[in-house]
């Protein structure tokens, strides 16, 4: 039997790539440590700042959200109904039951209300519906922080999300955006700052503060993720982190101190300017959503 | 030996040849690894080798997930 390095009691939890056994209480306590130095270690944002969670009904947002509550953020959650069948039925109410476990408030955005839902979308758009949920989430995110006071956006990004990311971007070079991969983008012109505070934290480590939280989430995928590539990266990387424990983390945070400095001198950043349409910050003339929505109702008016 | 587990936010029955079944024999008969997976027993995490039987209440947990990269 395993016993908690801190207290000697059983171990139910065993970090490979720490060298660490930890009883319920201990794990849950090292969890939330890890968060809070990962939020100092790249400057994210300090307990007088007002936050916005991006929470999906997911493990890792409600993990995040529960850990920066239990650190004493004064934090907020935001939730999108991207009417996405019985998925988005089930995770906006485990959001919801969350947010009144722990007395805080969720903000809520109907994509019923605000436009069409993601699957009706995807008849006028024909990128992958991953990436026209991403410039919908992001649009509605950004807009609403600004409106409502909300000086940091977090999302629940973990490590094998980043460690993914990263790899894709490192067989195709991307450098691009491999300039731009860093766990906070500073708040500019528009935008709000971005923040991962969970970049060092595990999928399963996230899973494990979960289910040991108590937190009930939704542990089915959504439909349209199905075949998604970041899948069969994680599963590669995961091959290798079993062979050796660490590599996930060392590949991801290595890259952090020794390769995003160089990249980033070369950094030009991109001309931002208020879209045409709606204000919001915007590479182009007219915005990524509002060309969205421009499409949407064309083919409206078509049909 | 049977075995039911809640996996995914359904239940399953799953079918052993033999009589002992440790933790990682069902997340072999799951197809997932230790390193993204891992098994609840009665609402505690447990390691591999712990022994499950037909009592337990077993959740199967896969924490890998897709979606935009
Ligand atoms: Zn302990
Ligand atoms: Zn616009």
């Amino acid at each position: 039997m395993r016993k908690c390095i801190k207290c000697g009691e059983k171990a139910q939890v065993y970090l490979p790539q720490h060298r660490l056994s930890l009883c319920k209480q201990h794990y849950l306590e090292w969890f939330d440590n890890r968060v809070e130095k990962t939020i100092k270690e790249f400057k994210m944002f300090n307990r007088k700042d007002k936050v916005l969670v991006a929470v999906s009904g997911g493990k890792d947002s409600l993990s995040l959200w529960k850990s920066l509550i239990n650190l004493g953020y004064d934090a907020d959650g935001f939730y999108i109904n991207l009417g996405i069948g019985e998925y988005s039925q089930k995770s906006y109410e485990l959001a919801k039951s969350f947010s009144e476990k722990v007395g805080k408030t969720l903000h809520v955005v109907s994509l019923y209300k605000e436009m069409v839902p993601i699957p009706e979308m995807r008849k006028y758009d024909s990128r992958p519906a991953c990436s026209v949920c991403g410039t919908v989430k992001r649009y509605y995110m950004n807009k609403f922080a600004k409106e409502n006071g909300y000086k940091i956006i977090a999302t629940g990004h973990n490590l094998d999300d980043e460690a993914a990311v990263l790899f894709s971007n490192t067989l195709n070079w991307s450098v691009e955006y491999l300039k731009r991969q860093y766990p906070v983008l500073p708040e500019e012109d528009g935008f709000i700052r971005k923040v991962k505070p969970l970049c060092k934290i595990s999928e399963k480590e996230s899973a494990m503060y979960a289910v040991l939280s108590g937190i009930d989430y939704i542990e089915e995928e959504c439909p349209f993720s199905e075949g998604a590539t970041s899948i069969d990266y994680k599963m590669f990387l995961a091959q290798l982190e079993e062979k050796s424990p660490g590599t996930k983390l060392r590949f991801y945070s290595e890259f952090l101190r020794k390769m995003y400095p160089i990249l980033k001198q070369s950094e030009e950043k991109p001309k931002l300017q208020p879209c045409k349409i709606c204000g919001e910050p915007s590479t182009n003339e007219i915005c990524a959503f509002c060309n969205l929505k421009m499409k949407i109702s064309q083919k409206e008016a078509k049909a | 030996m049977e075995i039911k587990v809640r996996y995914r936010g359904e239940d399953k029955v799953l079918t052993f040849e033999k009589d002992k079944v440790k933790a990682k024999d069902i997340l072999k008969a799951l197809g997932l690894s230790k390193d993204y997976a891992f098994v609840v027993k009665n609402g505690e995490i447990v390691e591999e080798n712990e022994p499950i039987t037909q009592n337990d209440e077993v959740r199967v947990v896969n924490a890998i997930s897709g979606g935009l990269l």
